[in-house]
């Protein structure tokens, strides 16, 4: 999925102005700006908003753009979160640690979207979906199963933890069959 | 029960399927029909409107449709007006606010109206707004819809216990030879024999499209009154004996066993237990078959076989007219199609049918019947139990 970015005006809220005669702005810059997002009507688009002014949970993002999948866990009960959390659902305490994710893991379920996709999917079909057990932890993930055609896939099957850029400057996770 | 009793005594629905009419028209057509149908209804005795609505803001752009329906319908609620959402169990959740509200002496006379338009120039948009019923944050971004999600479901059982396509194609049969009875259905006067179910198209393997109940266009309604009012509409009401949800979880990765579910059986417990019967006694069930695989995994919950066995119970036509009670005899969410607020309702009326004699295919003496709906991707579910007429 490429999304592309409208043009908008840079912000010069911070910068040096140029010239030092020039009034100061009377508009500051909008606080829709921001430097990636979606460029369609936000509420078509599945990828949540991933920056701190949208979200508690940027670093989860901020980590998924370095290459690793990490999730919350509860600092007081020590429960693992799927998906991450700002509270612990089962003591709510609010003191939680961010936890990298095994990369690996093995289909649980699978099935493949040949008809019916959601908007902005379309050209994906044929796409393959899965349930995947991560290795070590007790969490099955949902995600797209990349790297061999849906009628290839099995249960058991070995596959690893792909974060991938949506196109647009967010990110966000996949898996791919192991080769 | 605690309170006072409850009872359905007339509803109507519109006919179902692809409707070149808007979400209004579908409120208008089917107050229309509700007030023909129950004919000692007058709009002053509604004090009450509950209005089961999935997704109104998506597929109709139209927000407030309590009051929205409520003016197409000519009703002027004084005591309680408004929407229940819980995505496809959305209508029997109205009629189970409208019980509450009876049944604590709030309403008297209330209507539970669902109503979804749910096809639109864009197909791609409309299965957007079906997904966004998943997590759509950590689901949806890699396509998380029903279709999928129940495909994984079909997939585990028949890992696990040797589950068949024959199995599946057994149900949406039986469905769509129920529907045909039933004029008001999307799929009435269309045969779907066993053999031609399997050749039909994958759209989410091992689901075929005679696997899925459809998007559909359409409105029902019931006339739900107190024990004091009810003689005044009928003499065979459809009493409300229990009422039973559970809400289990919402990401995906919460789901635990996909072909366990756990929260319909203790929905349906407490449904049961407050009625005081068993499942055994049920004669007539509406369940929610919106996929084949969700009312195999159904018969199983809800303790008519053993865990495992719900495939054999479709093959040997135990839900079928002549066995062990009659499962979906309206045609259910494949046979009638499936608009998401209306769902619940079209499947009470069809109950109060049932109960009152009559169902265009009737179970043989019907004196108890079981609704069921789930919603989601089955994390939550929805009983409720009724009984036929007689005294309150």
């Amino acid at each position: 999925m490429t999304v592309d970015l409208p043009r908008r005006r840079t912000s010069t809220g911070d910068a040096p102005t140029p010239d030092a005669s020039s009034p100061p702005r009377a508009d500051p810059a909008p606080p829709t700006e921001r430097k990636s997002g979606p460029a369609r009507p936000f509420l078509l688009d599945f990828v949540p908003l991933e920056s701190e002014k949208d979200t508690r949970l940027a670093r989860f993002f901020e980590r998924l753009a370095a290459g690793r999948l990490s999730t919350t866990r509860c600092a007081r009960d020590d429960l693992l979160h799927w998906p991450p959390r700002t509270a612990c659902p089962r003591c709510h305490s609010e003191e939680l640690s961010w936890v990298d994710l095994p990369e690996s893991g093995r289909i649980y379920a699978f099935s493949a979207v040949l008809a019916g996709a959601p908007m902005g999917m379309e050209a994906d079909v044929p796409f393959a979906v899965g349930l995947v057990d991560l290795d070590g932890v007790p969490l099955r993930l949902f995600g797209r199963i990349e790297g061999r055609p849906w009628a290839d896939l099995a249960i058991g099957l070995a596959v690893r933890v792909e974060p991938y850029d949506v196109g647009d400057g967010r990110w966000f996770y996949r898996f791919r069959v192991v080769d | 029960m605690t309170g006072r009793a409850v009872a359905i005594v007339g509803g109507a629905t519109t006919k179902f399927g692809v409707r070149p009419l808007t979400w209004a028209e579908l409120a208008q057509e089917v107050g229309a029909a509700l007030f023909r149908e129950v004919p000692a209804l007058t709009t002053e005795d509604v004090d009450s409107l509950f209005v089961g609505a999935a997704e109104p803001e998506r597929f109709a752009f139209q927000s407030h449709v309590a009051p929205l329906a409520a003016e197409q319908m000519g009703l002027r609620p004084h005591r309680i007006i408004q929407r229940t959402e819980l995505a496809c169990a959305s209508g029997q959740s109205a009629i189970r606010s409208a019980y509450a509200a009876i049944a604590s002496g709030l309403s008297d006379v209330a209507v539970a109206v669902g109503v979804e338009k749910m096809n639109l120039p864009s197909m791609a948009e409309a299965n957007a707004s079906m997904a966004c019923v998943m997590d759509r944050a950590w689901d949806g971004p890699a396509g998380a819809t029903a279709p999928p999600f129940f495909a994984m479901v079909a997939q585990r059982h028949m890992l696990e216990h040797g589950t068949t396509e024959e199995a599946l194609a057994a149900v949406s049969e039986k469905n769509h030879r129920f529907a045909n009875a039933n004029p008001h259905s999307q799929f009435y006067e269309k045969t779907f024999s066993r053999e031609k179910l399997l050749r039909l198209p994958v759209i989410a393997p091992p689901l075929r499209l005679g696997d899925c109940s459809s998007m559909t266009d359409g409105a029902a309604a019931v006339v739900l009154a107190s024990e004091d009012h009810v003689r005044r509409y009928t003499r065979t009401p459809a009493w409300i004996r229990g009422t039973g949800q559970y809400s289990d979880f919402h990401n995906l990765a919460n789901a635990g066993s996909l072909t366990e579910w756990p929260g319909l059986t203790r929905a349906a417990h407490e449904a049961l237990g407050r009625a005081k019967i068993g499942i055994r006694d049920v004669d007539v069930a509406e369940v929610h078959d919106c996929f084949t695989i969700s009312e195999i995994v159904e018969y199983e919950a809800l303790g008519l076989c053993p865990p495992g066995q719900g495939g054999t119970f479709a093959t040997d036509g135990r839900g079928d007219l002549g066995g062990d009670l009659v499962v979906n005899p309206r045609g259910g969410l494949l046979g009638c199609g499936h608009p998401l607020g209306a769902t619940g309702v079209a499947q009470a009326v069809e109950v109060f049918r049932q109960l009152s004699g009559t169902a265009a295919r009737p179970a043989e003496n019907a004196e108890w019947a079981l609704v069921h709906n789930l919603s989601g991707s089955a994390n939550v579910h929805s009983v409720m139990v009724y009984q036929r007429g007689g005294a309150a």
